[in-house]
């Protein structure tokens, strides 16, 4: 179960997950490894743009 | 039928959830306004590109912003409330603000910490959208992304911690004042960029042997400076969030002074006004005359709350008057800041920082044993924000001049950087007839050369 409550009465954060630490941990580290792939994936198109014969013409 | 009467606590309750939701409300609304702020520097830096570069400069632009928002998450708003002190971390401050605690996500008992979280993490944006014009033309997509998230969600905000936070050392150790973040956004970015603009070195063409420069023009100065005037309706968004809404009480800055929006307004429009015409003076061009609109709000930011309007419109004219020869000045030292950042940015913080250290002397700090404002914690309050700027901006991008990753190769610069790395074309038209140009002149408007490439396709 995603949802933190089971009653609005006296409920506080109600983010998904906001009751199990151990998986926002994980879903933040996932969020920061999908942010490091982003800037890797762009450094990767840009060798591929730079040594790409039409651009070398 | 008859109405029950509420009890004196209901209605207190009452009027006390109005005022946290109008609360929200306001900075909801700055956030948005900040978001012109970047649809702004994007129109900015795109009209200041070739037209072989025009759709790269808005990618960038609009990685930034990407980037940024993300990283501010992960840890942006943790150094900002966990380094007020200096650089050791105060863990029982910043705990809050650890990216899966309770308060960093939907919490219907915590009305604040998403909304300031928000304006903190445009604020962020800012200085990376401050960088990004600079470095046009030649600089990696990806080495810009990595400065953007370490100045937009490292350096400023450590910045912000020590000098735009109640518990800042410089305000509680030397008084500093700067309600309008002239030091932590404008002059750290400022700074930044100039360390790193050294290091990637000018666009080919900039300069000749002989060290004489050429203009490289944009291509459309009209959306550049329609940008420009964004960023300024954007401001007011930015301002706003530099003020305290405090519920059942009067606004306060973020040093916890008395203050009000009526204040912010005078010197607000005063200083825009009085940076608009300094620029024309010195320079009869919209471009540095918009800029100077900027650059008159940045040099009266750290007195918005206490300066005499019309000194707000003196100190905005002298400061956008000298901010054109600062440009020239880097030009002549054969620094390609393509749009003039530094100036505006850097000098304008510094200038209006000193500046202030003179006119907003004596002005009480609240806490007891905090100095009240003098010339020295501001002087010295600039050079440390100015160092924080410009130390890690410039040996960040020397190492990664030393790696090889900072700048595009020579033929991807020439060639224009929207055919090589952007599956999309900004004006096709231009494509059909072949014409792709490239506008180089001297700085001298009597003995303007002019390249033009023609390139059929």
């Amino acid at each position: 179960m995603s949802s933190p409550i089971s009653s609005w009465e006296g409920a506080s954060a109600i983010f998904t997950f906001a009751d199990k630490p151990a998986v926002t941990v994980t879903i933040v580290v996932i969020a920061v490894a999908l942010t490091v792939f982003a800037v890797w994936a762009t450094i990767r198109h840009e060798k591929h743009s730079y040594n790409s014969p039409m651009t070398k013409k | 039928m008859e109405q029950a009467t509420p009890t004196l606590e209901e209605l207190n309750q009452l009027v006390q959830m109005s005022g946290t939701i109008n609360m929200e409300i306001f900075y909801w609304w700055c956030i948005a306004l900040m978001m012109v702020i970047h649809a702004g520097f994007l129109s900015y830096e795109i009209g200041a590109s070739r037209l072989k570069n025009v759709l790269t400069a808005g990618v960038k632009n609009i990685l930034a912003f990407a980037f940024i928002v993300p990283t501010f998450f992960f840890f942006g708003w943790f150094i900002y409330n966990g380094f007020a002190g200096g650089f050791v971390l105060d863990m029982e401050a910043a705990s809050a603000a650890l990216p899966w605690s309770q308060s960093m996500g939907p919490n219907i008992s915590d009305n604040a910490t998403g909304i300031f979280w928000g304006a903190f993490a445009l604020f962020a944006a800012t200085t990376a959208s401050i960088m990004s014009g600079a470095l046009i033309e030649r600089t990696r997509m990806s080495a810009f992304i990595i400065l953007a998230v370490i100045l937009g969600s490292v350096v400023w905000i450590l910045g912000a911690a020590w000098s735009w936070h109640p518990t800042g050392w410089l305000t509680t150790q030397w008084g500093f004042h700067d309600v309008g973040a002239a030091g932590c956004v404008h002059m750290i970015a400022g700074f930044f960029t100039l360390g790193v603009v050294i290091n990637v070195g000018a666009r080919i063409g900039r300069f000749n042997a002989d060290g004489s420069a050429n203009s490289i023009t944009g291509h459309s100065m009209p959306m550049s400076v329609i940008g420009l005037m964004l960023v300024i309706v954007g401001f007011f968004g930015f301002l706003g969030g530099c003020i305290i809404f405090n519920v059942g009480g009067q606004w306060t800055n973020i040093y916890g002074q008395p203050a009000t929006l009526s204040g912010f307004a005078f010197n607000t429009l005063m200083g825009f006004a009085g940076g608009l015409i300094g620029a024309y003076l010195t320079t009869r061009e919209p471009f540095w005359m918009m800029s100077g609109g900027l650059i008159g709000i940045i040099s009266v930011a750290p007195g918005l709350d206490v300066y005499y309007p019309p000194l707000a419109y003196v100190i905005g004219m002298g400061v956008a008057a000298s901010a054109p020869l600062v440009h020239k000045f880097l030009v002549k030292r054969q620094i390609d800041d393509a749009v003039g950042a530094f100036a505006v940015h850097g000098f304008a913080g510094f200038a209006g920082l000193t500046l202030s250290g003179i006119f907003l002397s004596g002005y009480p700090n609240m806490g007891e044993g905090v100095p009240p404002v003098n010339f020295l914690g501001q002087f010295g309050g600039a050079v440390v924000l100015g160092l924080l700027g410009f130390i890690p901006g410039y040996l960040i991008s020397l190492a990664m001049k030393k790696m090889g990753v900072l700048r595009v190769p020579a033929h991807a610069e020439e060639r224009g950087l929207d055919l090589t790395e952007v599956p999309a074309q900004a004006y096709p038209e231009w494509a059909l007839t072949g014409a792709s140009t490239t506008y180089v002149s001297t700085d001298s408007a009597s003995a303007t050369l002019v390249v033009a490439e023609v390139k059929t396709v």
